[in-house]
């Protein structure tokens, strides 16, 4: 490996380019102090949004008295009854969904 | 009384997450532009202000996402996958990027110019490195002006280690003969 070529291109990698007001023209194309996107904010706003969507549509849907009869059961550790199924189900399916797209909508 | 010994870049990134201390940054970048330029102006074929462009792409890229480096590998490392991939990017919007090896290129192997590149000049190289394929100037930018290795390279490009040794191969073949037979024309 140590031939007329390595040695060559070594020695032009080693060669530097000044800066030049490059690092300036970099932290100036940064985003202002305090906008840089938090991590956990869009997967927190995400969630957040599902349960309260979720929460909402229980409470107004005609079929939520179900649920909420269902939730009462999970509260009390009934978990066979058809509404406290119900309710674990579709949290599940909402809670995934949410994981889902939150992970990926980075 | 010594000067106090300047912070290593494990520091700086430290400040940089839980403060997100700019000067840190600042100081970051100071130290890895050099390397980060040239190898996009070899990737770039010698297209200066492109390469400027991905490299300042490439350093805001990191300041966003800097939060998610987790020191499993060298900061440099970790910038030069980021430049890569905003090559490739910027590439793909003109044409497709063919990192894959080419089953008729003939691997060379012309020993007779063993000697010759060592009176080349820049130019002369900078044009021969401009005639390579993708692969091969992506493999020759990471393994020789970003100094990773063919395992390293290969997780940066994304492609398997047997291709980078390949292109690394194939690309000196080709660098030996063009800069031999333009020596010979002289």
């Amino acid at each position: 490996m140590n031939d007329a070529i390595d040695r060559l291109l070594a020695k032009d990698a080693r060669d530097t380019i000044p800066d030049e007001r490059f690092t300036r023209r970099v932290m100036q194309a940064l985003p202002a102090p305090g906008v840089r996107t938090r991590p956990w904010l869009k997967p927190a706003l995400i969630l957040g949004s599902a349960a309260l969507g979720s929460a909402l549509a229980v409470a107004l849907s005609p079929g939520g008295s179900q649920l909420l009869e269902g939730f009462r059961d999970l509260m009390q550790f009934r978990l066979l009854t058809a509404g406290a199924l119900t309710g674990l189900g579709a949290s599940a399916a909402l809670l995934v969904s949410a994981i889902i797209f939150a992970v990926s909508s980075d | 009384m010594t000067a106090p010994a300047a912070p290593n870049d494990a520091a700086l990134i430290l400040a940089v997450q839980q403060r997100d201390d700019r000067p840190a940054y600042a100081e970051l970048v100071r130290r890895h532009q050099s390397q980060v330029r040239t190898v996009l102006r070899r990737l770039t074929r010698g297209d200066q202000g492109l390469a400027d462009d991905l490299a300042q792409e490439t350093f805001v890229l990191a300041w966003r996402n800097i939060a998610r480096f987790r020191f499993e590998a060298r900061f440099s490392t970790w910038l030069y996958r980021i430049a890569f991939n905003a090559w490739q990017s910027e590439t793909r919007k003109k044409r497709e990027v063919l990192l894959d090896v080419e089953d008729d290129a003939p691997l060379m192997a012309d020993a007779s110019f063993d000697e010759m590149p060592d009176v080349a000049s820049r130019v002369d190289l900078e044009r021969a490195l401009a005639t390579l394929s993708d692969g091969e100037r992506a493999a020759i930018a990471a393994c020789y002006y970003a100094d990773l290795s063919h395992e390293e390279a290969a997780q940066a490009l994304g492609i398997p280690v047997g291709t980078v040794k390949t292109h690394v191969l194939r690309a000196k073949a080709k660098l030996r003969t063009r800069l031999g037979a333009k020596e010979k024309t002289r």
